[in-house]
């Protein structure tokens, strides 16, 4: 009882590094528009790159997301 | 348990000895993106064995596809022999594409959300990535873990760094996919338990058992588009790492 417990408690505290990968999806969008309103070359590169970013940023918060897991099952 | 849907269920099992090659839910997808998706779309696209100069509808979209990675593969390997890396990412695209995009159907099976079936398409990727830059640059191969411009002082530490993350890379390749369609889909399955429950209760709960489904179907959306992110950035990331392999830095 004592393992299941605990197991949810370590699951429940490792989603904590999901904060920064949130801080990182937002600064990355962020700086598109940023971007985009200074020259509007959006369709082009940018828009792909700041896809290419949202998807290597989404990989860390799920690592730390596959840890979660990990711990609870 | 919202993890059990991952389960690979035999349908026929089919056992020499310790050998297991039973027909597994887990092989019919396999099977019907392999033979189903691969063949009879392409062969859907023809008149008569040829495409027209005019497309209709399924070749424009194909040539988009086409175009797009053409254009991922040519940008990125910036070399004059980028263009024969070309088939080996359109089909590797392709691929986790139609396997990712088969998992959203509601009983079916995502296989890419088995670490065992990305770790494989990404660890073959990197040994052949690995030979091609051995093959090409001869024992300059090992010029790889140095970049340019740093003193000697700085170098003794940097190599182990770069060391460490270049065998890193076709694991996190691998656990990216990985780790994408299987929260996706734990996700939906968690919310969709949370409308089945619901809808058990009594009272006014039962009437808010709509609230998890309008939930589940921006959700679904999200997956769609996380299905063909995941599926461009692995594609993406290939191209990246071979132009590393084929230029050295």
């Amino acid at each position: 009882i004592m393992l299941a417990a605990a197991q949810k408690l370590g699951a429940g505290l490792s989603t904590f590094g999901l904060a920064g990968a949130g801080v990182g999806i937002g600064f990355i969008f962020g700086s598109l528009i940023l971007g985009t309103a200074r020259n509007p070359s959006l369709k082009d590169d940018m828009f792909r790159y700041a896809i290419l970013g949202f998807a290597l940023t989404e990989a860390i918060a799920l690592f730390a997301l596959m840890i979660a897991f990990l711990i609870l099952f | 348990s919202p993890l059990e849907q991952f389960q690979v269920l035999p349908i026929v099992p089919i056992t020499f000895g310790f050998i297991d090659l039973s027909l597994t839910n887990e092989v019919v997808i396999l099977f019907l993106v392999f033979f189903l998706l691969g063949t009879l779309l392409f062969s859907l696209l023809y008149k008569d064995g040829t495409l027209s100069l005019i497309p209709n509808r399924w070749q424009a979209m194909l040539e988009m596809i086409y175009k797009a990675i053409l254009s991922l593969v040519v940008d990125n390997i910036r070399n004059d022999t980028a263009e024969r890396f070309f088939p080996l990412v359109f089909s590797v695209f392709f691929f986790i594409l139609s396997l990712n995009v088969i998992g959203l159907v509601p009983y079916s099976f995502t296989i890419t959300s088995h670490l065992i079936v990305t770790l494989a398409i990404a660890l073959s990727i990197f040994i052949g990535i690995n030979i091609i830059c051995v093959r090409r640059h001869g024992m300059k191969f090992f010029s790889l873990f140095l970049p340019p411009g740093t003193g000697v002082a700085f170098a003794f530490l940097l190599v182990p760094i770069e060391f460490i993350s270049y065998f890193f890379k076709p694991v996190s390749l691998s656990i990216r996919l990985f780790a994408n369609m299987m929260a996706g889909h734990t996700l939906l399955k968690v919310i969709a338990g949370f409308g089945f429950v619901l809808m058990g209760k009594a009272g006014i709960l039962f009437f808010m058992h709509y609230i998890p489904l309008l939930i589940l179907i921006p959700l679904f959306g999200l997956e769609l588009a996380v299905a063909l992110i995941q599926a461009f950035v692995f594609s993406i990331l290939i191209c990246i790492y071979l132009n590393d392999a084929i230029n050295l830095h």
